[in-house]
């Protein structure tokens, strides 16, 4: 076939699809790659080969509890060449991550294939750009953040009370303390600065902390029903509330740093699997300065995706509006009988599927630890996070294309905005033959 | 860091039409957590604008007050600070603070509210502290007709509280403060 093509790509019906097979990427490693038919009921996690114990069991465990409803598990538990192949790839980490100076490019390569669990924090804080590329500029970094993160959250968290309070102690004013004063009248006092609570004034701490209020309420909402269904984020323990704290300080300092576009809702979202994932760093020092860490990663991380979030430039050039249609287009280039059956023949306007995808990196259509893989590859592609992403989406209709090509527009509509579980390895291999022009 | 309004002796429709445009335009809802309110409002329709600023109102009955249920005395703990409410018509010398002062010993609280004289005070001896947070129209009073309106906010945060005094002076408003702790709880032992 010549020029444009109107059928499907050859690649996507090749026999692949056809069959449970781990990675192909991996299979010129091996010699021989058993077809291990799939277990219909997903099997126990056994334990993965990890440097440290504790800190990814609860991570694994979580992660049986939430596959477990999934119908189609990533064969990576259920073969003893799977973990072997895991073992291979976690030593390959250690070993560009123990270099004195680390190999982005070779970073990149492996990261692309799934980032063990131990290893992820680190891998994706170098690749974020968060961590330099020196190791031994790493501590002197580390500690430059914590500090600039502590400021933020001295001068930005504090109530309008505590504010007032230290500009009076740098005034130099003095408290009456009821026990030294016996009896008689209380002496009036300036006010400093011409602060009060029913200041209209708009540089008055207090009618600022008003205004913020209602940012304030929002974060908190959405911070309470983050992911609701794990125990990192949601429930009574200590642990979950702790967490909870941290992220809506990351939050408010952020929206309080950003006046441009403060707090929209879903940035929680985005936010939860950085947090989750630096939390349990097996390393425990890294795990405890974790939202210092999170916090400037996701700085980092929504400066790359910030523009979909800014209300202003929603029909410009750079807005969600035109990264949606480049979805299309993409779609179009790639299949364009999808492309015609769904916005031409059933109307599916992509706006309807799309804008989740995208501003929320896809957090919402699949559960969570497929969720830190797709971010793998989001993060350590090279052509960026932007194009990644909508390779990705489109590998997602593309995925489903047969499903699509035989619905209508409710079935459609339904099918996209429940994207059902899939073999997140497969997808990203599809993605991935998406790169660059035509395929063939 | 909880806002308390403390207001009272604005005497409408009988002695003035409104408070202030200069206070109202201050008094806006969603800021201030209680109101403790001396009394004499006196009619409903000021009872519904004050319900507006914050829900939680807490009214002490004034001898021109339309609405005989208000109580006579009241007493809530906001924080650390436990505070009690009185119109004050009923203590007898008018704004005498030895007076006053029994009558804080017996409602038990660390800071009193009255009004009835429309003068702002703030006076403290051994129980406790008496704020009067004046009249916030400048109605006149029984016992004198020059009054500045004013009103009193309190900022309680833990163990200190700061009194910001709001007083419309020549039609400008002019906001002063008074500072004050109180040591960890002290139970009286009689």
């Amino acid at each position: 076939m010549v020029g444009k093509k109107k059928g499907v790509p050859e690649w996507l019906n090749s026999p692949l699809w056809f069959s449970n097979l781990s990675d192909d990427r991996r299979s010129s490693r091996y010699e021989t790659i058993t077809l291990s038919p799939e277990p219909s009921s997903p099997p126990p996690a056994p334990p993965q080969p990890e440097p440290s114990p504790s800190r990814p069991r609860l991570a694994v465990a979580q992660r049986s509890e939430i596959g477990a409803h999934s119908g189609e598990l990533s064969p990576s538990w259920s073969s003893p060449e799977e973990e072997s192949r895991e073992s291979q790839l976690l030593a390959d980490f250690q070993i560009t991550l123990s270099s004195r100076i680390i190999n982005l490019g070779e970073l990149r390569r492996l990261a692309f294939q799934g980032i063990p669990h131990g290893v992820r924090p680190t891998a994706w804080k170098l690749l974020l750009g968060y961590l330099p590329l020196d190791r031994t500029l790493w501590a002197h970094e580390l500690e430059k953040k914590q500090t600039q993160y502590y400021t933020f959250k001295d001068d930005l968290l504090l109530n309008p009370s505590e504010i007032t309070r230290r500009m009076e102690d740098s005034a130099g004013s003095k408290n009456e303390d009821l026990s030294c004063l016996s009896t008689g009248l209380l002496s009036r006092s300036n006010i400093v600065h011409g602060e009060h609570p029913l200041s209209l004034m708009k540089s008055s701490v207090w009618n600022q902390y008003f205004q913020e209020a209602e940012i304030l309420e929002q974060i908190d909402r959405d911070v309470k029903r983050t992911h609701p269904d794990m125990d990192f984020f949601c429930g009574g323990s200590s642990l979950a509330k702790s967490n909870q704290e941290a992220l809506r300080r990351i939050l408010i300092i952020f929206a309080k740093l950003n006046p441009g576009i403060k707090y929209v809702q879903g940035m929680n979202e985005v936010l939860a699997p950085l947090f989750y994932v630096f939390r349990n760093d097996p390393d425990e020092t890294n795990a405890s300065h974790a939202e210092v860490d999170t916090f400037f990663c996701f700085v980092e991380l929504l400066s790359m995706f910030r523009d979909n979030f800014c209300k202003q430039l929603d029909n410009s050039l750079v807005g969600i509006r035109s990264t949606i249609e480049k979805l299309s287009q993409l779609l179009k280039r790639h299949d364009e009988e999808l492309w015609r059956q769904l916005e031409v023949t059933t109307k599916v306007n992509p706006q309807f599927y799309a804008f989740r995808w995208i501003t929320l990196l896809l957090t919402q259509e699949f559960n969570f630890s497929d969720c830190l893989r797709i971010w793998d590859t989001l993060f350590s592609d090279p052509e960026g996070p932007q194009e990644t992403l909508l390779r990705i989406c489109c590998a997602m209709l593309i995925f489903v294309r047969r499903r699509l090509l035989a619905g209508d527009f409710t079935s459609n509509l339904k099918l996209l905005q429940n994207y059902p579980t899939a073999n997140i390895n497969h997808l990203l291999h599809v993605a991935n033959k998406l790169r660059g022009p035509t395929v063939d | 860091m909880v806002l308390v309004l403390a207001i009272g002796d604005l005497h409408i429709p009988h002695r003035a039409p409104d408070l202030p445009a200069k206070f109202k335009s201050m008094l806006v809802p969603g800021k201030i957590q209680h109101i403790l309110c001396t009394g004499n409002l006196c009619i409903k329709e000021v009872h519904d604008y004050l319900k507006s600023l914050c829900p939680d109102l807490h009214i002490a009955r004034g001898e021109y007050d339309e609405d005989a249920r208000y109580p006579e005395n009241k007493t809530l703990t906001i924080g650390q600070f436990k505070l009690g409410l009185c119109h004050g018509h009923q203590i007898i010398p008018w704004g005498d603070l030895d007076s006053l002062a029994m009558l804080q010993r017996q409602l038990d609280v660390d800071i009193l509210v009255t009004g009835h004289t429309h003068q702002f005070k703030a006076y403290k001896h051994e129980a406790g502290v008496v704020i009067n947070p004046g009249s916030a129209t400048g109605a006149y009073s029984s016992i004198t007709y020059d009054v500045n309106p004013s009103f009193v906010l309190m900022d309680i945060d833990g163990l200190r509280v700061v009194v910001y005094v709001y007083e419309l002076i020549d039609g400008e408003v002019k906001v002063d403060k008074i500072d004050f702790k109180k040591t960890a709880n002290t139970q009286s032992a009689h």
